[in-house]
């Protein structure tokens, strides 16, 4: 069952598949109680939270998203993801108001962050590294019971078009040419 | 081993010329102070030494990478810098809040070690009071980071370097030429293992060639964010950090940033003997003639 989920990776670990709650750890040694659906710690404002985004939404089953602990100075990575879910992003795909260095939504589509929004509900407790009021938190939300969003939505990841052909002769990159014994040189055209 | 067309800039900070053609500088190496957790300000001295003492051995530059999470650190940071390190030994500032850039810099231009500086670094989050602060308390030197969220292939970290990849107003260089600073080092932005983290080591000829900058990377970030290294293979995981590095040398890089201070006595012997490698062939087959301070010099 929760191999049909979670299809971006990352550094997170599987608890109960058709649990309602997500947990995200910023600098915070705690492991949630197993009736959890995933938790996983978060570093960067940009690409974790594009997996965070991407990973629980495949999983219809989450309709809360806790996040919990100190965000990472500088990164500001929690901040900047509960930003995402409350603003989205800009015209140049920067989160709205997010205080993180680089807040950079770059591989997601818009339909992956409104599906995002719809499904997700924040539980933010950031600052917050008292494990018994994690606990109740968990175990209040998921008193809830609240339904499946429905159908598993897999985000596809944009990806830069880079077209190869078979006859392809590039060495390394196609803006160089490297010349019999390691001469390197800009390619023309 | 490469040689390029191009040609290839060497900026001098502090005495040390980071750049060239491979095989004519040594590899600069920077290490990370107060790489994690509060500052403990006697051990990094020790290790600092230990470093400086590496480089005198080897014949590369070493050049401390200090790392200030907290506003309440500048101060005693600075100070620490301006006592630990030999006189006019240059050192970079590695600091991810803008606010805190802000005032270290500050406190920088008040001590007068802005000339010994290399700022760590101007990417694409740079903030409007950032680029004021560094129009003001100008660096001798600056790093930057060609952070492509949207495309993490050389093409991509060129975009930024270009035209900020429209995620920004402008490029990169452009934004350096505005500050008015001339002595710039291309950092190829390595990411995580399954972030295309490869392209940080292939965009190091790329670039080299396209722009003649000096060009390295920290690609010891992507060993760091290896949960399988660390998972299985936890014995050789220093190994493998430290290794790591010899990929931008052997691409044809100038620096490489090479995580905490204590991979130190691993990196140096690794890296200088990448150099006597390069040196050797590039001088037979190129000509280029190793500087001075060359670890290859040291064999001679």
């Amino acid at each position: 069952m929760e191999n049909e989920y979670y299809p971006w990776g990352g550094e997170f670990t599987v608890c109960k598949p058709n649990g309602c709650i997500a947990v995200v750890l910023l600098q915070i040694d705690y492991i949630p109680p197993a009736n959890v659906a995933i938790f996983g710690p978060l570093k960067t404002e940009n690409i974790g939270v594009e997996k965070i985004v991407a990973n629980v939404i495949s999983n219809p089953h989450i309709r809360y998203l806790l996040v919990c602990g100190d965000d990472i100075r500088g990164h500001r990575s929690g901040s900047s993801l509960v930003a995402l879910h409350r603003y989205g992003i800009d015209k140049q795909h920067k989160i709205i108001d997010a205080p993180g260095a680089i807040p950079y939504i770059e591989n997601l589509k818009t339909e992956a962050l409104e599906r995002f929004q719809a499904q997700i509900e924040i539980i933010d407790l950031i600052g917050v590294k008292d494990k018994k009021t994690i606990d109740n938190a968990i175990k209040e939300y998921n008193m809830r019971s609240p339904p499946s969003y429905g159908e598993s939505y897999i985000a596809i990841r944009i990806k830069p078009d880079v077209p190869t052909k078979l006859d392809d002769k590039r060495a390394l990159h196609s803006k160089i040419v490297v010349h019999y014994m390691g001469k390197i040189e800009k390619r023309e055209g | 081993m490469f040689s390029f067309t191009k040609k290839q800039e060497v900026f001098d900070i502090s005495g040390i010329k980071i750049g060239g053609q491979p095989g004519e500088y040594p590899t600069v190496l920077l290490g990370g102070v107060f790489f994690k957790g509060e500052p403990n300000f006697k051990r990094e001295k020790e290790n600092i030494q230990n470093m400086l003492g590496l480089s005198k051995k080897t014949g590369n530059p070493a050049i401390p990478d200090f790392f200030i999470r907290k506003k309440e650190y500048v101060e005693e940071i600075v100070d620490f810098i301006e006592q630990v390190l030999p006189k006019k030994h240059p050192f970079s500032i590695d600091i991810i809040e803008p606010s805190v850039k802000i005032e270290t810099l500050e406190y920088l231009d008040k001590k007068h070690l802005l000339k010994r500086t290399i700022y760590n670094s101007i990417h694409i989050g740079i903030t409007k009071e950032e680029l004021e602060a560094l129009k003001r308390y100008k660096p001798e030197m600056a790093i930057l980071v060609a952070f492509n969220p949207k495309d993490k292939s050389p093409d991509g970290k060129i975009e930024v370097l270009e035209n900020g990849a429209h995620l920004i107003d402008k490029g990169l260089l452009a934004t350096a030429e505005e500050i008015g600073i001339k002595k710039i080092l291309i950092d190829t932005a390595s990411l995580a293992p399954g972030e295309n983290s490869g392209a940080s080591i292939a965009a190091i000829p790329v670039i080299k060639e396209e722009y003649g900058f000096p060009t390295g990377c920290a690609i010891h970030n992507v060993v760091e964010k290896s949960k399988w290294l660390n998972n299985y293979f936890e014995s050789a995981r220093k190994t493998v950090d430290a290794s790591s590095n010899m990929d931008i040398v052997l691409f044809g890089g100038d620096y490489a940033i090479y995580g905490p201070l204590e991979n130190a006595d691993l990196v140096f012997p690794m890296i200088a003997w990448q150099d006597i490698l390069i040196s050797e062939y590039t001088e037979n087959y190129f000509g280029v003639k190793p500087a001075e301070n060359h670890p290859r010099r040291k064999f001679f």
